[in-house]
């Protein structure tokens, strides 16, 4: 039915009043000449109501005759009428049109550039960058070969693996991917040494090549020669530079120290209830009924409210709800073993992040002790890791 | 009932066509109490607010309620909109 309405619009209709005492056979004959008629309403006794389109309104006046009523123009609706309108008003026409004009070319510039994915590369730099090249803000969206641009800042900084720059209405989102560190690779004719690159206690030395000067048992702390790529011996008159390389497997310490309190403080809330509204308009903040807070001890949850146009496009205003929630403090004594079972949960998972994957666990030694209302945990995780790095040797 | 008109259903009947077009049978269909749509129909006899009543082949039907709209009349079909209380094959 609303295609039909659309082509009724476009093709244009208007709306009679049919006046006359026997309007049935009106009704008849326009069945019967074809004419359409819709939407027909009885306003009273003697006159109805329709919809014609504009062709049968030409065709009306024959059938009106031979019904013999009157048929009365009420109203005229639909495309062709309206743009008979606007023909006449060419200024609101030249308006319109202005004013769309303006949005798309309003919409056409980059207001804001934002970097996302850098955690080495300086946003400084790149953003300077960028700004050589032509994007930033003020600059005209349709003017600047994306592509290029990347390619461009792959060119400019070799730490990056991949960069995306997508233009998202007046946004232009920078997204880049650094290069994983790849540990220094020197090259198999470079003479090197191989150093530590933690402190530990040795526990066995591979050297492939060059002299291990370490042993087993032996401590080092990180920076350590482990193997020299200088090699003397008796008869060789001068050292010979090798390129030292080998696996130096160390006993390493990773250690954690954390403590918590056994009695928790829980806040119980007593059902009483406060709420505090804020309005938010841009920088501007305008306090909605605001009374102090009739209780001392209370917990606060904020929560915000913004209208949201479409999508992430969002209106400058912010509702800002705080409920107060008055509370009772209880003292609640934590079971010990339940405590050390959560120190040690959470020292184990953090240290893991420390532990490299290749690393073999070889021994935990967990230490509990308590002062007076805090339990003091000690986690110390025993790995065996290889600790050797390259290093050239600069004569 | 005329003669060719009872070969005419006989013949529906055993090929199964449906008799609204064989028969020349008005075919009414409604939706709940909102919309009621005719089609077949010989002809609009009376129309107000509250009643409009439809010549068809099998007599006079005659709808009644309020607010009555002729929404759409074209030569076979009529769709009246408003609320109907009551339809009717009259003589």
């Amino acid at each position: 039915m609303l295609i039909l309405r659309l082509w009724n619009y476009m093709r244009g209709y208007v709306i009679i009043r049919i006046e006359g005492l026997y309007l049935e056979k009106f009704i008849n004959h326009c069945i019967e000449k074809g004419i359409y008629l819709w939407d027909i309403k009885r306003l009273n006794y003697t006159t109805l109501e329709a919809s014609i389109g504009i062709k049968g309104f030409k065709s009306l006046r024959r059938v009106s005759k031979k019904a013999g009523c009157k048929v009365y123009l009420s109203e005229k609706n639909g495309y062709p009428f309206w743009a008979h309108k606007v023909k006449k008003r060419k200024m609101l026409l030249l308006g319109a049109l202005f004013s769309l004009v303006l949005i798309i070319t309003a919409t056409s510039f980059i207001y804001n550039v934002e970097l996302v994915g850098n955690y080495r590369v300086e946003e400084e730099k790149i953003i300077t960058y960028l700004e050589e090249v032509g994007l930033k803000p003020g600059s005209n969206r349709y003017f600047i070969d994306l592509r290029k641009v990347e390619n461009l800042l792959m060119m400019e900084f070799h730490e990056l693996a991949w960069v995306g720059i997508e233009i998202k209405g007046m946004y232009a989102k920078i997204e880049i991917v650094e290069k994983a560190e790849t540990p220094e690779k020197l090259e198999k004719d470079i003479p090197c040494d191989v150093v530590a690159t933690k402190s530990g206690v040795i526990e066995s030395v591979i050297a492939r090549n060059g002299d291990a000067i370490v042993k087993k048992g032996d401590i080092v702390t990180e920076g350590d020669l482990l193997i020299t790529g200088i090699v003397s011996r008796e008869h060789l008159e001068n050292p010979m530079y090798v390129h030292a390389y080998g696996e130096v497997y160390a006993k390493t310490y990773y250690e954690i120290n954390k403590s918590m309190s056994l009695v928790e403080i829980k806040k119980h809330k007593t059902g009483e209830q406060y709420i505090r509204r804020t309005m938010k308009l841009g920088q501007l903040q305008l306090a909605l009924g605001g009374n102090e807070v009739p209780f001392s001890n209370y917990v606060v949850e904020k929560s915000n409210k913004t209208p949201a146009l479409w999508r992430n496009i969002k209106l400058p205003v912010e509702i800002i709800v705080e409920t107060y929630d008055e509370v009772v403090d209880v003292e609640e004594v934590i079971d010990i073993q339940e405590a050390k079972e959560k120190i040690h949960q959470e020292a184990v998972l953090e240290l893991m992040d420390q532990i490299p994957i290749e690393g073999e666990i070889t021994n935990t030694k967990v230490d509990f002790n308590q002062e007076g209302k805090v339990l003091n945990g000690k986690i110390i995780i025993e790995v065996i890791e290889d600790i050797a790095k390259q290093k050239q040797i600069y004569n | 009932m005329k003669k060719s008109e009872e070969i005419k259903k006989s013949i529906a009947d055993i090929l199964e066509l449906p008799q609204d077009i064989i028969l020349d049978l008005p075919k009414v269909t409604m939706v709940g109490n909102l919309q009621i749509y005719i089609e077949n129909h010989k002809g609009i006899l009376e129309y107000t607010n509250s009643r409009i009543r439809i010549y068809t082949k099998s007599g006079i039907l005659r709808v009644t309620g309020k607010n009555l709209l002729l929404k759409n009349i074209v030569v076979e079909e009529i769709v009246i909109v408003g609320e109907i209380n009551e339809v009717e094959f009259m003589d």
